[in-house]
């Protein structure tokens, strides 16, 4: 269980997190959106410990998130997918998928191509080559390589067709009904998203301005003056 | 003879020098200058110890070695904080200040440098042993860089170069890596400037300067970063390159010049026209290609 008590990040003078506090459980399927600059990247990578500024209190499964200690952290169970350079581009996909196994157990590999067999196909095929929707499938894949409890993703489908989108949001439900592990999105595409995620929460200025079902967002009329 | 010899020792020293600066930029993808300060801090306490201490030339190499491990320190903690640009300025205030306090004590010898150090060995076939002791040297620390840059460890390398937010988001510690780094390639440096200190018996501040960071980071980039053998290819052109220039006969006030103009003709030429080095093929293969490919590939990823 994620716990956030009181959370406020900042870069300098720039508070981007303000005192947002949150419970969820680790199989959640929750969505986080907002406009730009509206902090919620900033708040899903403090949950990973990837923002050093910050004061409050975050917490999962009673442990404490140490900031700027991200390779600790997640090492507690969450997956953590960058918004971008999420793969490594000069080593192939099963490299990429070694250096994620590797602090954890590389048998996984086999279950990681049985979830993506594409990157079963081009598993020789250097990542940097790959496209756009191919790395992000594959950026999933090196997250769930370290058996997370819940997998933290920043703009999944950012800069990906519809299409892929679509595969892309598929490929996280099944995970999420296959393995049981949590999603935590940070997205723009609300409408595919709110597809995918259970719970729903909308950040403004850095507070959180709704926390509900994602149907009760996407039910609101005003939805889109919300971001 | 003693000549070809003496060119011989330089080439076997830079061929160190190059390797060990390779694996801290070209591999690791620290964007470090100071690395010449590591081989003044080897040269430097190796020959103090041997001057004022006694200690056997052997031991004081080794010991000049590890101190400049030691050391390494002082540019890798910057390192977990500052990156690029920032790192290189860090780089460069750490060297300009270490060689600053050399500069100005007096057990250093001051800017007249430290004489009188003991050499290594003594006798007719002096500069031939030593010549064959470097290149066995050299040699090993073209190994040992192979060696750490392949399999597992190696491809951590790789990964944490592309990028380290995603690194650290796999529970890899990118700082542990980069502590390493600096420590090999630091030491690897030192034991090259030990061995300079005791076959020329002789050093001054300015053989360690910004002047030297231009001269590794040529040897690197025009021989192939992040290559194995790149950076002896560029040692062995850019040691040898000067040197046949002096048989042109010019005025000592041309020469010095041409010879920074060289270095900085080369590297522009390579940084544009082969940015993989004489030795780069792929970018799996190395080369600066291999070194910027982070920043190619999230131009791509940006584009789409």
């Amino acid at each position: 269980m994620f716990e956030i008590q009181n959370l406020t990040a900042r870069y300098g003078p720039l508070v981007a997190v303000n005192d947002v506090s949150l419970s969820f459980d680790t199989g959640v399927r929750m969505g986080i959106f907002g406009h730009n600059g509206s902090g919620k990247s900033t708040l899903l990578k403090c949950l990973v410990g990837g923002v050093r500024d910050i004061s409050g209190a975050v917490a999962f499964d009673g442990s404490p998130i140490v900031a700027d200690q991200v390779h600790r952290n997640v090492m507690l169970g969450i997956g953590f997918v960058p918004q971008v350079q999420n793969v490594f581009p000069n080593l192939t996909v099963e490299q990429n998928l070694h250096i994620a196994g590797s602090k954890s157990d590389s048998s996984f590999l086999e279950e990681a191509y049985a979830l993506f067999p594409l990157l079963r196909e081009r598993q020789d095929q250097f990542a940097g080559d790959m496209s756009g929707g191919e790395q992000q499938m594959l950026a999933v894949a090196l997250a769930l390589m370290t058996r997370p409890q819940i997998l933290l993703l920043d703009e999944p489908t950012a800069g990906l067709a519809p299409a892929i989108v679509k595969n892309v949001l598929g490929s996280l439900s099944r995970i999420n009904s296959e393995l049981g592990t949590g999603l935590i999105l940070v997205e723009q595409n609300v409408l595919a998203a709110l597809d995918v995620v259970e719970r729903a929460i909308v950040l403004k200025g850095g507070r959180v301005v709704f926390d509900g079902a994602s149907e009760e967002l996407r039910a609101k009329e005003d939805l889109w003056a919300w971001f | 003879m003693e000549y070809i010899l003496t060119v011989m020792v330089l080439i076997g020293i830079n061929v160190i020098l190059a390797t060990s600066f390779n694996l801290i930029l070209g591999y690791g993808g620290l964007m470090s200058v100071a690395h010449p300060i590591f081989y003044a801090i080897g040269a430097y306490c190796s020959g103090l110890l041997a001057i004022h201490l006694q200690i056997p030339v052997p031991l004081s190499i080794l010991m000049g070695a590890g101190i400049a491990m030691v050391l390494s320190f002082g540019v890798s903690l910057p390192s977990l904080r500052v990156s690029g640009d920032y790192l290189v300025i860090a780089s460069i205030g750490f060297q300009l200040g270490i060689l600053h306090v050399i500069n100005n004590l007096e057990f250093t010898g001051a800017a007249g440098g430290l004489t009188n150090i003991p050499v290594l060995n003594e006798g007719p076939s002096r500069s031939l042993v030593f010549v064959l002791l470097i290149a066995v040297v050299a040699a090993c620390a073209v190994m040992l860089v192979g060696w750490i840059v392949e399999g597992d460890y190696g491809r951590a390398i790789t990964a944490m170069r592309n990028d380290e937010e995603a690194f650290s988001a796999l529970g890899r510690n990118a700082m542990n890596i980069k502590i390493v780094l600096f420590a090999i390639g630091s030491g690897m440096a030192g034991l090259a400037g030990a061995l300079y200190a005791h076959y020329f018996a002789y050093v001054t501040p300015e053989q360690f300067g910004i002047f030297t960071s231009a001269a590794l980071l040529t040897m690197v980039v025009v021989g192939g970063a992040a290559t194995t053998w790149g950076p002896l290819v560029g040692a062995v052109l850019l040691t040898t390159l000067p040197q046949a220039i002096t048989f042109l006969g010019l005025p000592v006030s041309i020469m010095a010049p041409l010879q920074g103009v060289i270095y900085t003709t080369l590297v522009i030429f390579f940084l544009f026209a082969r940015p993989q080095g004489l030795t780069g093929g792929t970018r799996g293969g190395g080369g600066l290609e291999a070194w910027s490919a982070s920043a190619a590939f999230r131009a791509r990823r940006d584009a789409e």
